[in-house]
């Protein structure tokens, strides 16, 4: 018998369930979707698996490992469906999640909400103990007050515990011993602690962090039993590994200590997929856009891999406003999200002005054209309008749009703007484009990144066809459309290294770095991050260990984070800490503050096995190929123009030298790819579509609205 | 004439812009006060100097303020085509920009193919300005600090250098003041750069246009939405601590037509402590609360000012002279606030909230280290909010301020300070229909075994927060030694080692009848720990059973109908 060769992917979203196997000796790839089975997600799962099997001819015993990736943690935390959790707190400091950041996050809403802490408060104790700033103990911990808090808790129907104390970052000492009187008192109680969860510095989000890790875990632990005893069950013995927010993937046993690192793996697989075809084609910069039904989300890469952010949200009162979420310090990789997507609505804004979103038609009733009861205008309609969409293939023909429904939808507001209804269409498709450009710029500005150079790698039911518009507002001259493109996130998590990463705040002047005690640090982490890799079926020989510094002047409260070589720090390592930390902030603020100090705050260590091989994909052949346009129909792409008649393609009928240049309009049952004028399409790598902007000048017609 | 859609295309680029300004400025940032609090502002301005868009982070004591200094300030002393490429301006006074001498107001004119087209510009509050620290002692200006007339930061690129000596040798922290100047100037920088790629791109002269038609339409939308109110004089008047005495804040608001009238003539005369504020700075949180719940929609820029007029009798509290001393101006400008909302209820009973806390508690540390070295180090915090008519109020939240507060675990990595509490006010909340949002609680020591020197700037100790529409007030504010003495809430002490001081922030006030709130919520505010079973039965009129913990419905239908005292 071979060795087995089958990689597969589950990614259970809030609708669909997604499978992608991949046979890495073959490179042969088979697609499973159906509906996320409710309330039991693990029931889809196992259906799905058997029938991939059965239909693309795979035995369960050929599986090399499944890769596991799910919405459950992020659903749990909005829906507000986790465990009774209790905190342990610092006396004196129960409320810290409750008081935040004493801010509101809309200065003009006086009827602002924010989000209920995830711990209420008669479950929140205070508990003697005190570490300093600097991690010296200040008031030791009192271990029978501890003990009388658990027998407290021992009365309420307490499933998690989350014990944050103050600076145990830099001192976890209390923690831990909390936690071993904690699983003592309460067995069968999930217990999170905070130096170990998120051991960063600020105690509203380390809290906050912790919690949601408590909350979730009782419910992810049987959920995982559940889908590990099924997979036995079909007959697969390979390992179940668990997606990763931050790119990687984990063991379940590491997943259910830490399950707050899974919130929003499904859209790093997506950005993983997007990673991954702009590699095939040769790009290192990329900007990973996908656009469905509601939102739209970007990941851009930095220095060719994905930016991985300790900053992020959940659960948002106000979905696209910042500042109304629970906070959370997990490895993410870096995304915006914004309000826009093929059902956002357009209408006047207090200005008298048209905007688009972020309210959304959704998928029902939907936008005007899918005849469901939509009567507002959306971003499909315009898009119908315009002649991009064909009314008789959305979807692969299962939704007929309905053009004077659409027509009807967008009377009211052309009549408003005093403008004729095309001019309108093509202005809610420019203004749609423009704000995900936006969102895409200021992300760019924040990290110093000039945007223009990157390849856009665009995914989602409307990404394709709003892809020209985006890149042309963020004056990108290269996108790829790639293949697989209704199951981009499950396919990104075949992509995803068996990974693992640790943090840990280690406050050091440069100049007074004590290296013999963070080379223990280092040392200890790297230990850990090797059982658990090794524990997901890499080779010892196969394990990269990297390491990343965040660092800043003395003083500024934002860290630079530089990559920086693993190796036992000598003296003559502190120099060339300091010069690349020069480069970086250099290249992001444009000046030095010479003079002062630099800090190393954050160790932050990533264990990683080899990025899978997957590069041989190769799908079923083609039907009978065929490089004509199968139709031709009027559309418009500025607003005085005529409508132009263009030609339509069918994208899996292209052959691999087909090429054409905009306009016209490639069409597949999962999206529709729009090429404007001014650009050139061709089938690229791997069924790629390479869009490429003519001359690479400006986008005048863009500009002219 | 530039068609709806463009406009919009151009204004929501325009947003972007200047939160890339301000993005860029808080990552460079020096201090905790500009990073974690969000004490700055930062805003992009047509070549005449009217503000057309500003940042969404930041605070309308900045915000505002800005958008008069530049256009009555900045612009007509230095006409943008009088400047040269790579100037930059920079100025703190305070009765021209934001009304104390520790906000640094840094303008930069923007040049695009040779020709001055618009200003970027932000305010920052500065950890030191020299001077006796914050607070409001001072009997004058000159006590207070620093102070820096309009003048060129940047001469062509060029650093003023002498003027950054001055600074350097005037402030306490010269590293941080100084390393926030350079941010500033980062930001307005990156703003100019992206706003040139922007006019480039869509091949636009300037944002002259667009400035005209953003400022028109929002001048006419907030006409319509005073349009909306009932013509008439609505009039309320509060008191607040002051200084050594109360002081009166009382306001009518005229409406007549699409034009809104603000006079606080009756407010108290000014008073010899840092406690005045320049008409700038009520201007600045007139607007803003005006804006808030008459039209929140509307972009705040120089058109949305233009239907509202704000007066305020010279040498009042509210639009002082020179050289009243003015450092703690916040304490009384952001009780502007309460009386308009409490004026206002009584046509839009539905878009205001009780009274609050109003006033953010600023807490400022100064002395030396273990070291030796000087240290100097601000805080700002929240009480509750006043309720609303179908909802309790925030606890712990600023209102009006836009500032936020930092975590005790910044505080005490940046300062020798050790807080042994921090948490919600039990009991603070004022008792209504819906309860007002709770105070929070906090005890600070110094842990260097030197003393240290502590300025408070704390308000409603002695006038709380009052209720609307038949709610209860606030709990008042309380500082407190652990020796049992009580600092002069706005002055300044020695804080000894091994001593202790207790800060008691005050509650919001309560909307509608106490008694006429859903037992259930005050049973569940037992259980959860923001009231207590006594407050519950006294205030609300809910008997509870301490053992059970579940409601006495008969003896609180008792005492609920019982005549109340």
């Amino acid at each position: 018998m071979t060795a087995p060769s089958v990689l597969l992917a589950v990614d259970i979203g809030g609708t669909f369930t997604d499978l992608v196997a991949l046979d890495t000796d073959t490179g042969r790839i088979a697609v499973e979707k159906l509906l996320t089975s409710y309330p039991d997600p693990s029931l889809a799962v196992l259906d799905g698996v058997r029938s991939l099997l059965e239909r693309a001819g795979l035995s369960a015993d050929g599986m090399r490992y499944v890769v596991h990736g799910t919405t459950l943690i992020t659903n749990t935390l909005i829906e507000r469906k986790g465990a009774v959790t209790a905190l342990l707190a610092t006396a004196g400091f129960r409320d810290a999640i409750e008081i935040g950041n004493e801010g509101r996050y809309d200065m003009y809403d006086l009827a602002l909400r924010k989000p209920a802490p995830l711990a209420e408060r008669r479950l929140r104790f205070d508990v003697p103990e005190r570490m300093l700033a600097d991690g010296r103990v200040h008031q030791p911990l009192d271990k029978d007050h501890l003990r009388q808090v658990c027998a407290q808790l021992r009365a309420e129907p307490v499933e998690a515990v989350a014990i944050c104390f103050l600076h145990a970052y830099t001192n976890p000492a209390h923690e831990s011993a909390a936690q071993a009187i904690v699983s003592e008192s309460l067995p069968g109680v999930a217990i999170s602690a905070s130096h170990q969860v998120a051991p960063g510095m600020r105690e509203y989000p380390r809290a906050s962090t912790t919690i949601a890790n408590a909350y979730v875990q009782p419910i992810i632990d049987r959920y995982l039993e559940r889908v590990e005893a099924g997979l036995k069950a079909s007959g697969i013995a390979a390992p179940l590994n668990i997606m990763l927010s931050s790119g990687g993937t984990t063991t379940v046993a590491a997943s259910r200590d830490f399950p707050i690192r899974l919130v929003e793996s499904g859209p790093a697989g997506g950005a993983l997929a997007g990673l991954h075809w702009g590699r095939l084609l040769g790009q290192s910069d990329v900007l990973a856009f996908d656009m469905g039904g509601t939102t739209a989300k970007a990941a851009l890469t930095r220095a060719g891999e994905l930016a991985i952010s300790h900053q992020s949200e959940v659960a948002h009162v106000h979905r696209f406003k910042r500042g109304s979420g629970l906070p959370l310090m997990v490895p993410m990789i870096e995304m915006i999200e914004i309000g826009a997507g093929g059902g956002s609505i357009a209408h006047l804004n207090a200005l008298g002005l048209p905007a688009v979103g972020p309210e959304s038609a959704g998928s029902a009733p939907g936008p005007a054209a899918y005849g469901a009861g939509g009567t507002r205008p959306t971003v499909t309609d315009a898009d119908l309008l315009l002649g991009y969409l064909n009314p008789d293939y959305f979807a692969g023909g299962d939704i007929a749009l309905d053009r004077d429904a659409a027509q009807a939808a967008f009377t009211e507001l052309s009549a408003a703007l005093d403008l004729p209804l095309e001019r309108t269409a093509w202005g809610v498709h420019q203004l749609v484009n423009e704000n995900m450009a936006a969102a895409a710029r200021v992300h760019a500005a924040e990290r110093g990144l000039e945007i223009r150079r990157y390849c856009m790698v665009a995914t989602g039911g409307a990404g394709p066809a709003h892809a020209c518009g985006v890149a042309g507002g963020l004056g990108i001259g290269r996108i790829i459309i790639p293949p697989l493109a209704g199951v981009a996130s499950a396919f990104g998590f075949l992509t995803a290294p068996i990974a693992f990463d640790f943090t840990r705040s280690y406050v050091s002047r440069l100049d007074e770095l004590n290296l013999g005690e963070l080379n223990g640090i280092l040392a200890d982490l790297e230990r850990d991050g090797r059982r658990i890799v090794e524990a997901a079926g890499v080779a010892a020989g196969d394990i990269k260990v990297s390491l990343n510094i965040d660092m800043r002047y003395v003083g500024q409260g934002y860290e630079v984070r530089v990559p920086f070589p693993m190796d036992r720090l000598t003296e003559r390592h502190i120099a060339d800490m300091r010069q690349v930390f020069e480069t970086e902030y250099r290249a992001f603020y444009g000046q030095l503050a010479d003079g002062v100090p630099i800090e190393a705050v954050n160790w932050r260590i990533l264990i990683s096995g080899p990025q899978p091989q997957v590069a041989s994909a190769v799908f079923d052949e083609a039907q009978s190929a065929n490089d004509e346009p199968v139709a031709c129909r009027p559309a418009r792409f500025a607003a005085e123009l005529a409508p132009l008649a263009i030609p339509v393609y069918r994208r899996e009928q292209l052959s691999a030298s087909w090429t054409a240049a905009g306009p016209c309009i490639i069409e597949e049952a999962a999206s529709t790819t729009v090429v404007r004028p001014g650009w050139s399409a061709q089938v690229a790598a791997g069924s790629c579509l390479l869009l490429t902007r003519v001359g690479g000048g400006k986008n005048m017609e863009w500009a002219k609205t | 004439m530039i068609d709806p859609i463009t406009l919009e295309v151009i204004w929501s680029r325009l947003i972007s812009v200047v939160d890339e300004q301000a993005a860029a400025l808080i990552h460079s940032s020096f201090t905790t006060v500009v990073r974690e609090a969000g004490d700055l502002s930062a805003g992009v301005f047509d070549r005449a100097g009217n503000m057309i868009a500003q940042s969404v982070t930041g605070t309308p004591g900045h915000i505002n303020t800005m958008a008069n200094c530049v256009r009555n300030y900045v612009a007509p002393n230095y006409p943008i085509d009088s400047l040269d490429p790579g100037d930059t301006l920079i100025t703190n006074d305070p009765w021209e920009a934001s009304g104390h001498l520790f906000d640094l107001t840094i303008v930069s004119p923007v040049f695009y193919r040779r020709r001055g087209v618009a200003w970027f510009a932000s305010t920052c509050h500065a950890v030191d300005i020299g001077g006796a620290t914050m607070g409001g002692d001072a009997r004058s200006l000159y006590e207070e600090g620093l102070a820096i007339p309009l003048m060129k930061l940047f001469r062509g690129g060029e650093v003023n250098q002498q003027l950054i000596d001055i600074i350097r040798a005037n402030v306490r922290v010269p590293d941080q003041v100084i390393g926030d100047i350079y941010a500033q100037e980062v930001g307005n920088q990156v703003g100019a750069r992206k706003l040139i790629e922007m006019l480039e791109e869509y091949n636009l002269p300037d944002i002259e246009a667009v400035s005209g038609q953003i400022l028109d339409r929002s001048e006419a939308a907030l006409r319509s939405a005073i349009r909306g109110l009932p013509d008439g004089v609505y009039g309320n008047t509060i008191s607040i601590d002051g200084f050594d005495e109360p002081l009166t804040i009382a306001c009518e608001i005229a409406v007549r037509g699409d034009m809104l009238s603000v006079d606080y003539a009756g407010s108290s005369s000014q008073v010899a402590r840092g406690i005045n504020v320049v008409l700038n700075y009520t201007h600045a949180y007139t607007t803003y609360t005006l804006m808030a719940a008459l039209a929140p929609g509307i972009p705040n820029n120089e058109g949305a000012f233009r239907p509202i007029e704000v007066r305020a009798p010279r040498g009042s509290i509210l639009n002082c002279t020179r050289p009243a001393p003015v450092s703690a101006r916040h304490l009384i400008g952001h009780f502007v606030s309460q009386p308009l909302l409490t004026a206002l209820s009584e046509v839009l009973p539905e878009q205001v909230i009780a009274n609050g806390s109003a006033g953010l508690w600023n807490t400022m540390m100064d002395g030396l280290d273990e070291n030796g070295r000087e240290f100097a180090y601000v805080f700002f915090s929240a009480g509750g909010m006043g309720a609303g008519h179908n909802r309790d109020g925030l606890s712990a939240t600023a209102f009006p301020s836009g500032i936020m507060g930092v975590p005790v675990e910044a505080i005490e990595t940046a300062a020798p300070l050790l807080m042994r509490r921090r948490e919600l006010r039990v009991d603070s909340g004022g008792a209504g229909r819906f309860r007002g949002g709770l105070g929070q609680v906090m005890e600070l020591e110094i842990i260097t075994g030197a003393p240290a020197n502590h300025s408070c700037m704390y308000d409603r100790t002695g006038n709380p927060a009052q209720g609307l529409l038949g709610g209860k007030s606030g709990a008042a504010g309380d500082v407190r030694l652990s020796d049992g003495s009580q600092p002069h809430p706005k002055s300044h002490y020695v804080l000894r080692p091994g001593q202790r001081v207790l800060l008691k922030l005050p509650g919001g006030g309560g909307y509608g009848e106490p008694f006429q709130r859903d037992p259930q919520r005050v049973l569940e505010d037992v259980k959860q720990g923001y009231i207590t079973l006594a407050a519950a039965k006294r205030d609300y009129g809910v008997v509870i059973d301490a053992d059970t913990m579940s409601i006495d419905a008969a003896a609180t239908a008792t005492l609920r109908e019982e005549p109340k005292k």
